[in-house]
């Protein structure tokens, strides 16, 4: 067996058998202390002898030398902790602050949402109230009877401009009657059922209204052409008709009330015999939301107000 | 010894004005620190005569103790490690601890007093030379009385 065969020549203990181990930190700290025994006793005593004399020794008002010594080493550390609580309670605070803040902020948008729904709720309750009261006006000027009714819904398809009201024969409803608001006219009834109606608007390529020129008095058909426009027919060339004159209901035939806006002239044209006449309605047929229901005995022509002054 | 050397040293200054100057507790505290070459004997017996001396006087009690003290570690330590048994070590050992002494009690004086009394140097060093004299005179006595 070689020289290595049982032993790691290469390991410390080999190599310098006589060093001793290395010691832990504690007992270098103490082996510290012993050599220096005499000096860390001194150091004891002097300390010792340093707090009596404090003891003894007063500042200003009579305090003693150690209270101050003992404050002045305790200050600090009381500062830093103030600080730290102040800092600490504050942060805490902060934040609790925040939440709360955050949570008010959720309820006042909350309110102010439901602030804003109730607004605009009551704005429409207030332009409703108006409409309504215009058309009570208005109804109370006209010298035949009438009922109020509220479109509810309009007729599916393009080709056909009708509305649905919520009046029918249960209300003294029948086919045939003009439909009117205070702006001017609407349409007249073609259906009625018990309940509801349907209403032929103006703008139907089968509606016709018996219509003249405010101004000239010239007579002719409102026949409806499109979506919210009509034309004014049979109004020979020669006639005298400007853009911007109204149109009104002539009543000859015997549905619609005399007298009654049905527009105004939108655009003039010349045609083979008879003057092309384009007109925009009164009434804005896509907004109508109230309207009245004129009931009249047949073949009777009615004069639409009693007072001179038009609505 | 210790006892011996309050006494006279409560007495002479009435008797000898120059006795003031004296400080027989400190040279007994030196001579037997460096005669017995132990730093933690000589802590205590300087800060023991010491403190002896402070309650025999009017000031506060743990000035001499702490000078002495210290004095008295410095002259275990430098027993140690020099050779004073001549009477040169000896007498350069003592003015030594006696200046180191009497500016340790001034510095005291000065942090903890208020206010402070004024510094004499000139008192301090007259003091050091007497008692550095005397110390050499009292060791060669108490050698003496060793060797009895």
């Amino acid at each position: 067996m070689g020289a290595q065969g049982m032993f790691n020549t290469h390991s410390p203990e080999f190599l310098e058998p006589d060093r001793p181990p290395e010691r832990e930190t504690p007992e270098k700290v103490q082996a510290f202390v012993v050599a220096h025994r005499a000096f860390f006793i001194l150091l004891t005593v002097m300390v010792a002898q340093l707090l009596l004399l404090s003891a003894q020794v007063t500042r200003n008002h009579k305090v003693r030398l150690i209270q101050v010594w003992a404050v002045a080493i305790l200050d600090p550390f009381e500062r830093a902790l103030h600080s730290v609580t102040d800092l600490t309670t504050g942060t805490w605070r902060t934040y609790r602050d925040l939440l709360a803040t955050q949570e008010q902020n959720r309820e006042l948008q909350r309110q102010l949402a439901a602030a804003r729904a109730e607004i605009q709720q009551l704005s429409e309750q207030a332009t409703e109230a108006r409409r309504l009261r215009d058309l009570l006006e208005f109804k109370g000027r006209l010298s035949f009877q009438t009922v109020a009714a509220e479109v509810i819904a309009s007729s599916p398809g393009e080709a056909a401009k009708a509305v649905f009201i919520d009046k029918g024969t249960d209300a003294g409803l029948a086919p045939d009657m003009a439909v009117i608001t205070p702006s001017g006219i609407v349409g007249k009834t073609i259906a009625v059922f018990p309940h509801s109606s349907q209403v032929m608007l103006i703008t139907d390529t089968s509606s016709g209204v018996a219509a003249a020129l405010e101004r000239s008095r010239v007579q002719g058909i409102v026949k409806g052409t499109g979506p919210n426009l009509c034309e004014l027919q049979y109004v020979m060339n020669e006639s005298a008709v400007n853009t911007g004159e109204v149109i009104l209901t002539s009543g000859l035939d015997q549905i619609y009330p005399k007298g009654l806006p049905v527009g105004t002239v939108a655009q003039v044209g010349e045609g083979n015999i008879y003057k092309s006449i384009k007109l925009k309605p009164a009434v804005a047929l896509d907004r109508l939301e109230t309207v009245l229901v004129v009931l009249k005995p047949p073949s009777q022509a009615l004069h639409a107000l009693n007072s001179p002054s038009r609505p | 010894m210790a006892f011996v050397a309050l006494l006279l040293q409560a007495f002479l200054p009435v008797r000898i004005p120059l006795a003031r100057l004296f400080d027989l507790p400190l040279l007994v505290a030196i001579y037997f620190a460096v005669v017995r070459r132990n730093k933690v004997f000589a802590i205590g017996l300087g800060t023991g005569i010491g403190l002896l001396q402070d309650a025999l006087s009017s000031g506060l009690i743990g000035m001499f103790g702490m000078a002495k003290g210290l004095v008295g570690y410095l002259a275990a330590t430098a027993s140690v490690k020099f050779e004073i048994e001549e009477i040169f070590g000896r007498l350069a050992l003592t003015a030594t601890l006696v200046l180191i002494h009497g500016l340790f009690l001034a510095v005291l004086h000065h942090v903890l007093l208020a206010p402070p009394p004024p510094f004499n140097p000139l008192e301090l060093v007259s003091g050091t030379l007497v008692n550095a004299g005397l110390g050499l005179v009292l060791f060669l006595a108490l050698d003496k009385l060793r060797k009895q």
